[in-house]
Parts: structure tokens; sequence; C-alpha cells
């Protein structure tokens, strides 16, 4: 089971990596969201701000009305953040639940596809 | 529960499930019930087919409040068995269904030359078959996506229109049955008969579940393929009888594959056919991209997954859409359409259509009742009255339906034979001997790489390297 604070440090991780990755604001430049985390074991919650590919900010507890919500375990959304994890395996395995377009859902997996391509 | 800022309403999943079936080649299909049964009591095998899919509504209801995920199918599969299943079966399932393309964009291209001349019927086809999968292949590689509101539009107004052409039908010809009734055709047999190639009108009425993701009430999808399924039955009963009605004799014998656009001309002149082109362009497109953005959305989380070749997992760097994915299945879809063209043997997709549908409702009323047995106690937001009687029922009943297709002869308006439908089962079984095949022998070799590469790769979770 993995802590508020450990999920946190793999945001703040994951915010870097996005944030750095040409390739990846270049794909998402358009793609403004706001995300809901959603740890179903803790039932800590987390809030992305996503505007123009850029993660302006992460922070703990709902905030606003979400663009998608992603749900799971505390443990795979750390492993998620940190790139240990692939997302889109999780999820066809009905283990990540998603609510969201389609097309969100294939841009939040392409996240951790390009920053992690071996993943 | 927090909810999201944009969600599906219940009209956008009927026009979406409902969108979804209505397409170009159904016109087809419907003249078709109408030729083994009899023209004008088509409506009754309609109605049975569509009271057959209302039950296999029902299972794909409770699968997705069980699983409301787009990855539905695959996973209803995997946990009611297992992943190879899971595998194989999502295989079949969708790239034989991608092939409707074939004879969707053989009908249109029909549809087009059969309008406009431009230098010989044969290259006219041809011509419009290419640029209509181009051009929605292109929508797909842009990640241009129909809206909701553009869908509600298209379908309700598709549905409005063919009801009023109906009606306006039936009050210029009248209608009188009682010959029809003691027609030697109309049997019980015939019947069911029609009502297996019946099923092919409401094709894709299911291809709603992936959005249970967008809507926070799962009941809306079940409620909506229901109510879908309902207008959809509506609508061909009367158009399917009406358009039979307003064909002449001439037209029907000559084994038309354009048989709404005669009728439209017949009853309105150059205005109506204008119109019922451009509902057909609109019918195909909305259908063609909806299948396209599924099956290519499909191929990507496969590679994702290690099913397929990693290649298909490859996203486009400005429009993030899985253009290796899309461009294999435009590449596939134009070789169905070709080799249609070739062999002019669209009804041989039409019926692979209605049968595979029988087939993966067969497959999915069991996912209900093994998972109902794996997980009791799982919450369902809908469940099936009367215990395991409807799955039951539909796994007899579309079972039966494709015994039904595969045993029987395809023929023309005159009767005349115009092939045996087992070689449809032969393909089928041919290509599910290969899904299994690639399941069993090449899928271990792609999971096997990708644990090799997870081996060797260092995790970056601090305290977890």
């Amino acid at each position: 089971m993995a802590t508020e604070k450990e999920i946190l440090d793999a945001l703040a991780d994951y915010q870097v990596q996005c944030n750095n990755n040409k390739r990846l604001r270049r794909m998402q430049r358009d793609w403004s969201k706001l995300l809901h985390f959603v740890a179903e074991d803790t039932g800590d919650v987390f809030t992305m701000n996503v505007v123009k590919g850029e993660i302006i900010s992460n922070e703990a507890g709902a905030k606003g009305t979400p663009d998608i919500i992603v749900t799971t375990h505390s443990e795979s959304l750390c492993d998620m953040f940190w790139g240990d994890l692939n997302p889109s395996q999780k999820y066809l395995d009905g283990e990540i639940r998603v609510k969201a377009s389609q097309e969100d859902v294939v841009r939040l997996d392409a996240i951790t596809m390009i920053i992690w391509p071996d993943v | 529960m927090t909810t999201l800022r944009k969600i599906l309403k219940l009209r956008t999943v009927v026009s979406t499930s409902a969108g979804m079936a209505l397409a170009t080649s159904c016109y087809l299909a419907g003249l078709q019930v109408a030729t083994i049964l009899v023209g004008e009591l088509a409506w009754i095998s309609i109605l049975v087919a569509g009271l057959f899919c209302l039950l296999s509504s029902m299972c794909f209801s409770e699968l997705t409040s069980l699983y409301p995920t787009a990855a539905g199918i695959k996973l209803f599969i995997q946990n009611a068995f297992n992943e190879k299943a899971a595998i194989a079966i999502g295989m079949f399932y969708v790239i034989l269904g991608i092939s409707m393309v074939g004879a969707e964009s053989f009908l249109l291209s029909s549809v087009l030359s059969g309008s406009f001349e431009m230098i010989s019927p044969h290259f006219d086809k041809f011509f419009w078959m290419i640029i209509f999968i181009l051009f929605v292949g292109y929508i797909n590689y842009r990640g241009i996506f129909i809206t909701g509101l553009v869908q509600d539009i298209l379908t309700y107004l598709m549905i409005g229109f063919l009801i009023l052409v109906s009606f306006y039908a039936f009050n210029l010809k009248g209608i009188d049955i009682t010959t029809a009734l003691q027609s030697s055709q109309f049997t019980l047999s015939n019947i069911i008969k029609a009502a297996g190639v019946g099923v092919f009108l409401y094709v894709g009425f299911e291809w709603v579940t992936p959005l249970a993701e967008e809507t926070t009430n799962y009941r809306l999808i079940g409620r909506g393929m229901m109510i879908a399924i309902g207008l959809l039955s509506i609508t061909y009963s009367l158009f399917v009888v009406a358009m039979y009605m307003g064909l002449t004799k001439e037209q029907l014998q000559s084994g038309t594959p354009i048989p709404h656009i005669l009728f439209a001309q017949n009853l309105f002149g150059p205005t109506g056919m204008v119109i019922f082109i451009i509902m057909s362009i609109l019918a195909s497109v909305t259908s063609f991209n909806a299948g396209l953005v599924n099956t290519s959305r499909f191929a990507y989380a496969m590679a994702r997954d290690n099913v397929l070749p990693r290649v298909f997992s490859r996203l486009h760097p400005d429009h993030a859409t899985p253009w290796v994915s899309i461009l294999a299945l435009v590449i596939f879809a134009i070789a169905i359409s070709l080799l249609i063209l070739i062999t002019g043997q669209y009804l041989f997709i039409i019926l692979m259509a209605a049968a595979l549908e029988c087939i993966i409702y067969v497959v999915m009323a069991l996912c209900v009742i093994r998972l109902r047995k794996k997980y009791p106690d799982k919450e369902r937001s809908f469940k099936i009255p009367f215990g395991k009687l409807i799955p039951i029922l539909t796994i007899v009943i579309f079972a039966g339906l494709a015994i039904g297709i595969f045993t029987d002869v395809t023929k023309d308006y005159m009767g005349n034979v115009l092939f045996s439908n087992y070689w449809v089962a032969l393909f089928m079984v041919a290509f599910a001997i290969f899904t299994t095949l690639y399941t069993l022998l090449v899928v271990p070799v792609f999971k096997k790489k990708a644990a090799e590469r997870a081996k060797t790769r260092k995790r970056r979770r601090p305290g977890r390297e």
C-alpha cells in the first residue's frame, strides 16, 4: 500500500519527466485536462492539472470537476508514475479503471509510452 | 461519486448504438430478408431478429455493468475463461468485423458509380471505394472525432427520414398482405432463416459498450442499446417493406446492390435519389469511422499488451493517433474491398457478419453464466432477471441462427443459387484456426521478449530498484 506522500513524490517526478519531454509536449500541445487519480485501497485522491500538454500542478485531494478519473490500487498508481508499470496492460486486465473518452485514454497511455518506451 | 465534466447522455448512447447499425449494406440485407421470406411480410423476421438481439443486449448490459471499460469484450472473456481465449476470440471478432467495410465500401461505390458515371462502371466503383476508405482513414489518422451532438443529429435525422418515407410509400402504393400470407414461402422455417440474416441489420449496436467510461450511470448503456434496437426494429420493418413494394419487378430481379437508390428514384425522382445518396454516404462514413476508431484502438491496446507486434502501438507525433494500426486496417479494408469488387460476392460478407454476430452473442451469454458462477457477489448495477433463462435462450437462439445460416444456400430474387453458405463457415473456421494458432504460438514469443526486456530494466521507484 503506497502512502499519500509516496504518490505525491511519484507525481512530482512524473511532472518533471513529462514537462521535459519535447516529443510528448509536441504531441499533447492541444491537450488540456483536469485529472483525478483515485487510490481505491486508501481512498486518497490526487488532482493533476494539464494545460496544453504541460503538467501545471499536482496536489492531494479532489479539486474541481475532472475530465478524466483514473481509479486503481495505490501501489499501481505509484508504480505507474515512476514508469515501472505498463498502464495499458493493467487497463486491459481491469486493474486500472478510467472514466474518460477513448481519445483521452489513448493520450493518457501515450504519456508513459513516450517517456518510458521500453515499459 | 465524482462526476465527469463531460458525460454522455442517454440520447447519445442511443444514437451511437443505432448509428453504428445504420449502414448502406443494411438496405441490401433488408432486401435479402424480404427475398427469403415474402417481401410484404419481411417485417416479421426483422422484428424477430430485433427481439433476439434484445436478449443479447441484456447480456451485454450485465457484462458492461460488471466491467464498464472500453476493453469490454476482451475483459469479459478473459475473466470468464482465460487470457488466451480472450485474445483469440477478440482478434477473430475485431478483424472479421472490419471486413464488413469491404461490403460497405462496395455498396457505397455502387451507389455513387450508379449515379455519376465518369469512366466506366467498374473503374468508377474502384475509384469511389478507394476514396471512401482513404477519406475515413484520413479522419482517423488526424484524430477528428464525430462529436456526440453530430452523431445525434445524423442518426435521428436518418431514422426520422426513413420512417417518413416509408409512410409516404405506403400511402402512395397501398398495402395488402393477404396474397403474401397465402404464399408458400411464408413458413416458420423461412421466418427464422430470414431472421438469421436480419441479425445483420443490427450489427454494431453493441459497439456502444466502450462508451461506458464516458457515462456515470452504467445502466445507461444497457438502456440505450435496448432503445436503439427498438428504434431500428421499427425503422427497418417499415422501410424494408416500403422499399420492397416501391421497387419494380425488373428492379428486384436485377439483383441490384442499390435498392434504396432505385426506390428513391421511383418515388421522388432525381431529388429523392440525391437525398438517399447523401444519406448513404453519411451512414457509411459514420459506421466505418466508428468501426475504425474502435478497431485501431483495439490493435493499439493489443500491441501495448505485447499481443501484436509493438509497431502497432506507434502514435503519431502530432495527432496522438495509432497511425500504424490505422494504416494496417486501411490496407486490409482496401484488400477486402478489391476482393469483393473482383468477385462481386458482397452477400458473402453480409452473411459472414451476421454469423459472426451470432457467435459473439453466444460467447457473451456464456460469459454472463460463467461470471455469475465465478463472481456471484461482485457488484452489478444491472442483472438480467429470471436467472439463467435469458442467457441460455440467447445461446440456443443464436447458435441455432448461426447453424441456420451455415447450412443454407444464398439465392437471388429469381431463386438462382449464388453460393452454398458452408463456404462462409469454412472461411470462418479457417480464420478461427489462424487466430488460435497465433495466440498459442506467436503471442508467447512476444510475451517472452517483453518479460526479458522487463527483467533488464531497472525499476525507478525509490526503494524498489
